[in-house]
């Protein structure tokens, strides 16, 4: 199932996400999804588990707090997925005294060097594409810290063996910083998560750093997940705003199935608001009206804005001044995108004319769109998304 | 911990629906992103929490521009029902939706102390560090 772009690649099926890695991340490769305190990082885990048995490729899953049942029960949550695809190594049954019918059970949990043996095994047997530790903070709990740092290279080396994307969750309770750096520099990739509480609104966000001198890293990412679709980015907020008459409504209504307009006579007197769902990525899309009458309406909405996408009519040189002072009224260092609208009317400027007109920063991305008609909006949400998500 | 404020939250918004006439609640926050709501199926609640921050937003422009001293509520009445837009703290807004008819002195009562509770759990929720983008 390995396409020819992401060939030796596996897919996290968060679409921006794969698009900025080259097509997923390489076999083989490490993967320490970390965070301090307890998070979603089993959400990202779970999903890149499905998404590979979805795929087709053989997926293991190493489960030290839930019976496999539970475990496979849980993980349909994120889609539907061919059994046979997903191996999970039984650490539970044993414990509970339950019948267990998995090929691969832990015997001993007491016992280290039983439990990576069994874990070795598994690896060397199915040799699968994707493999999920859950988690190492079980095994730093339970045993000493230089034996858990030795299994634990030894596991990374049985699955560099097998070609496989080895994914070991971590929540740090009591390693000291340079333990930390040693299990850093074990990995390829390390993959932070934070949730936090905004005015109410509780959020989730991860950011990916390659641990190779040069090698990608991404912004922090907010993120949301949904049964059976499982991870999507989500933006809370989208900002379509320009002058009067860019076409910032039809915009939002070009990107939205679904979406409001206050407005009067033609003219949005206080706000535009839709929801947009796009190869995996959600987003909330506020417009503001156009006229300086109505821009207290920016005080209101101008917060936790993820991006601008900056509307303007490309046959009006003259409203180009104030679509910057629009800009700045949302606020400092946000990722934006100009949208040059009404790109088929006669006298439309290019893209070209338009950067050098607004005096915009060197490679501003200016996308000649036609909203009445869809054209190019699409593509300028996805390259604001690929801004705000960002790839060093 | 964060997950235990929203319960709290849905929590006392369920309190204030189960007041007689009282037919929907939901809080938003200022800038019009919902942070809760016990509303029917039919009401979208991202919607009605944008159009909730712009109405309060505005009228407490309006409120400042006109000198009439701090905002505390607005109030749409139409045909069917009316929808109050109440200020809780600094950065809530309680919405909610009572039968024309209802008995608004229980409801202004019950709004109040909706309020206050809120008001008190988005400031304990305020003290968690905000992710650094």
């Amino acid at each position: 199932m390995e396409t020819v772009a992401g060939a030796g690649r596996v897919r996290t099926g968060i679409q921006v996400l794969d698009e900025r890695l080259n097509g997923g991340f390489p076999r083989p490769s490490t993967l320490l999804l970390f965070s301090d305190k307890p998070t979603e990082k089993r959400l990202f885990a779970e999903n890149f588990a499905v998404q590979g048995a979805i795929a087709g490729e053989t997926t293991l899953y190493v489960d030290f707090f839930r019976a496999p049942s539970l475990a496979r029960a849980e993980l349909s949550r994120f889609g539907k997925y061919p059994a046979e695809r997903l191996i999970v190594v039984d650490a539970i049954s044993n414990q509970l005294l339950l019948e267990s019918t998995e090929r691969y059970r832990i015997k001993d949990i007491d016992s280290i060097t039983e439990i990576s043996d069994v874990i070795v095994q598994a690896i060397r047997e199915t040799r699968p594409s994707r493999i999920v530790i859950d988690s190492m903070e079980f095994l730093a709990d339970h045993f000493p810290k230089d034996v858990v740092l030795d299994q634990w290279k030894r596991i990374i080396d049985e699955a560099e063996r097998a070609g496989s994307v080895i994914c070991f969750l971590f929540i740090n309770w009591t390693y000291q910083e340079r333990d930390l750096t040693a299990i850093r520099a074990l990995s390829d990739f390390i993959v932070e998560f934070q949730s936090s509480m905004r005015g109410g609104i509780l959020r989730n966000s991860m950011r990916i750093s390659e641990m190779e001198e040069g090698g990608i890293r991404t912004n922090w990412i907010p993120y949301t997940f949904k049964d059976l679709i499982g991870v999507t980015v989500y933006f809370p907020r989208i900002m379509v705003t320009g002058p009067f008459n860019a076409g910032k409504s039809t915009v939002v209504r070009a990107l939205c199935e679904k979406s409001i307009s206050v407005d009067r006579m033609g003219t949005t007197v206080a706000f535009d608001y839709g929801n947009v769902n796009i190869t995996g990525i959600e987003a909330e899309v506020f417009g503001t009206p156009g006229q300086e009458r109505f821009e207290f309406i920016f005080k209101i909405f101008a917060r936790e804005v993820s991006g601008v996408l900056l509307v303007i009519d490309a046959t009006r040189p003259e409203d180009f001044e104030r679509a910057k002072h629009m800009l700045d009224l949302i606020g400092p260092r946000i990722p934006y995108v100009v949208l040059a609208n009404k790109s088929d009317l006669p006298g439309a400027m290019g893209a070209d004319t338009i950067a050098s007109k607004m005096d915009l920063p060197q490679g501003t991305a200016v996308v000649p769109t036609v909203a009445t008609e869809s054209k190019g909006v699409r593509d300028a949400l996805l390259i604001l998304a690929e801004m705000i998500i960002g790839v060093r | 911990m964060a997950d235990g404020v929203h319960q709290r939250l849905v929590a006392v918004l369920q309190e204030l629906r189960r007041i007689p006439d009282v037919i929907a609640v939901a809080l938003a926050r200022r800038d019009g992103l919902l942070i809760a709501h016990v509303l029917p199926k039919s009401m979208d609640p991202k919607r009605i929490a944008a159009m909730a921050a712009a109405i309060v937003g505005t009228s407490e422009m309006a409120a400042a521009e006109m000198g009439l001293g701090p905002f505390f509520q607005s109030i749409v009445d139409s045909g069917h029902a009316k929808m109050l837009a109440t200020g809780a703290g600094e950065e809530g807004i309680l919405i909610t939706m009572v039968r024309t008819d209802a008995n608004m002195g229980l409801v202004l009562l019950s709004v109040g102390r909706a309020v206050q509770a809120i008001t008190e759990l988005l400031e304990q929720s305020a003290t968690v560090p905000e992710v650094s983008m």
